[in-house]
């Protein structure tokens, strides 16, 4: 691009910044508007909806924290998209393994049906059913152990794309050498799939982690709640309270967004892989 | 094939069991929580189950999906019109407008790299806080949105209004995904070698022409893959409509009314089952066609 036409190259600069700003405002100005306001004292913010904040306050933080109940509902979160995302990245090395290495009959078969798997919604009206019947419902193991399948096809898929690009001749060296086949895939095996573990590991953490549908359909106890439903539920209940719902999505939003920061490269990469 | 029993023999039957157990442990978590409730979902429909404790459950046949299909259940038959317009309308913005940013953000500039991880960013928000944040922005009272408005004498209720909510539902849907579509998109400008856009230009060819018959052709992988996403994607999806309008002021597509009838107040698993199979079907029914289609015009564009 730098180097075509020297006229051109004013206006096409030009065309470059307005862009490249309007595309930053699409993004930036909705995140930014409702940081801004979580610092805003209410008062202020009804007479000036459109003003950064006269007197920045945090005091909207503390009020969501508490108000909202966020401390119990962020630890659930953390449980259940942690726990069930590692269990999923486990089964999945262990799916994808042997369909990689066509150690089984109809190796083919079991990975298509995991690539369509990928497209499939959720069918959460038997999976309500079936949550009852096993003792699943409104129960932290239960929740976890119903957040585990959602992980599976992508992780299936991308490891075992992982899995065919390791020679073959390790396996056989490993195996000659006595090496029992669970030590050789989690700790031969793993550390060398590490970067398609993190991203299998993080696709998961984050479906789990951002489900709405699954803590309305599988939770009653509001002490058992992640915090999506809790956040949900305190706007409901709070429309008004405009500067303290903005601190209470800030607050939720944190430990994603600092999760992204640190592997958005990864992230953006895989969705790359993903599509294929 | 041949050489498959030779492999696994290496193993020593501890480990072979190992693998099994591991295999049968991962296809059971997929067998019990994937294919057994898709299947069930197609049995459920077939009752007429209500999901209340103490509540007899007896099978009706066909009677749920006779029930949609007569006007017994107005709902259903609009439900197919909303979601026409809202699978279309993001079909649409959000491709073009995902090209479009690919085109912009593809390079290696600092600022590109910035935009595209703030594109990303509302994927890994997720439909919660992305719908809070516009639900606060479209605030009819107090957001920033209206007090622009009110500047001018206008007056909307956004998301509450029979106009504006599923318009704004869509943009929202979008927003939502567009990093997603954009990185796809950046993937297939990418893959297409750089010699040909170098003949392009000493041809002197001009930036929309190149475009128009150079990169838009030889991105038609990209475009099958972003076009079926986006149509099999908003045609199942209801998670950000449950947040932004629960399927209220003209938003009830098909998916958030399988939901609504299921988990709200009417408690009828059975209808709504037979809704989300009606909603599998018309995703198949999409899906075939449109992929045979796309992938038709790859092997056209790309011979």
């Amino acid at each position: 691009m730098s180097t075509s036409g020297f006229e051109l190259r004013n206006p096409r600069r030009a065309w470059r910044i307005s862009t490249g700003i309007l595309i930053g405002l699409l993004f930036v100005i909705p995140i930014a508007y409702v940081l801004m306001i979580s610092f805003e004292q209410p008062g202020h913010f009804v007479a000036h909806p459109l003003v950064p904040p006269a007197s920045p306050t945090v005091s909207n933080f503390g009020a969501a924290w508490s108000q909202g109940d966020l401390g119990p509902e962020v630890l659930n979160t953390i449980l259940y998209s942690v726990v069930a995302a590692a269990i999923s990245v486990v089964l999945s090395l262990m799916i994808a393994y042997p369909v990689a290495r066509k150690l089984i009959r109809s190796a083919t078969t079991i990975y298509r049906i995991f690539v369509i798997g990928v497209c499939i919604p959720l069918p959460v009206i038997p999976l309500f059913i079936e949550a009852q019947d096993l003792h699943l419902y409104n129960s932290q193991i239960g929740y976890i152990l119903l957040h585990v399948e959602p992980g599976l096809p992508l992780g299936v898929i991308l490891l075992t794309a992982f899995v065919m690009s390791v020679p073959e001749e390790l396996d056989e060296a490993a195996w000659l050498d006595g090496c029992g086949y669970l030590k050789y895939l989690f700790r031969i095996v793993a550390p060398l799939a590490w970067p398609s573990i993190v991203i299998a590991f993080l696709y998961s953490l984050l479906a789990v982690w951002n489900d709405i549908i699954g803590p309305v359909v599988f939770l009653s106890d509001p002490t058992l709640f992640p915090v999506t439903r809790g956040v949900y539920n305190f706007y409901g209940a709070n429309v008004s309270a405009y500067t303290i719902l903005a601190a209470a999505v800030v607050i939720v939003s944190l430990p994603v967004v600092a999760l992204f920061i640190a592997s958005q490269r990864q992230l953006l990469r895989a969705s790359v892989v993903a599509s294929r | 094939m041949a050489r498959k029993p030779l492999k696994v023999r290496l193993l020593s039957r501890p480990s072979r069991v190992a693998m099994w157990g591991g295999l049968a442990l991962g296809l059971g978590f997929f067998v019990l929580f994937g294919i057994i409730p898709a299947l069930a979902n197609i049995v459920v429909s077939l009752t007429d189950y209500s999901g209340l404790a103490g509540s007899s459950t007896s099978f009706t046949g066909l009677s749920n999906f006779t029930t949609l299909l007569t006007t017994q259940r107005p709902g259903f038959l609009s439900s197919l019109v909303d979601s026409l317009y809202f699978v279309v309308g993001v079909t649409l913005v959000q491709n073009g407008i995902g090209l479009a940013l690919a085109h912009r953000l593809q390079g290696s500039s600092r600022s590109a790299a910035f935009l595209r991880v703030m594109a990303f960013l509302p994927i890994v928000l997720g439909v919660t806080v992305v719908g809070i944040v516009w639900l606060l922005l479209f605030d009819p009272q107090s957001g920033p949105v209206q007090a622009i408005l009110s500047t001018v004498g206008v007056h909307s209720s956004f998301f509450g209004s029979g106009n504006l909510a599923m318009p704004l539902v869509i943009i929202v849907q979008v927003w939502q995904n567009l990093g997603f579509t954009m990185v796809v998109f950046i993937g297939g400008l990418k893959a297409i070698p750089p010699e040909i856009f170098e003949a392009g230009r000493l041809d002197g060819v001009t930036p929309w022409r190149r475009f128009r018959f150079l990169t838009w052709p030889l991105m038609a992988p990209v475009v099958t893959v972003n076009v079926t996403f986006a149509v099999i994607g908003s045609l199942t999806t209801y998670n950000l409509i449950y947040i932004l309008t629960d399927g209220q002021f003209g938003t009830n597509t098909l998916g958030i009314l399988a939901f609504n009838t299921a988990f709200g107040n009417s408690a009828d698993l059975g209808l709504g089952a037979a809704m989300s199979v009606v909603l599998l079907i018309l995703a198949i029914v999409v899906a075939l066609p449109l992929v045979a289609f796309l992938q038709h015009r790859e092997r056209r564009l790309l011979a």
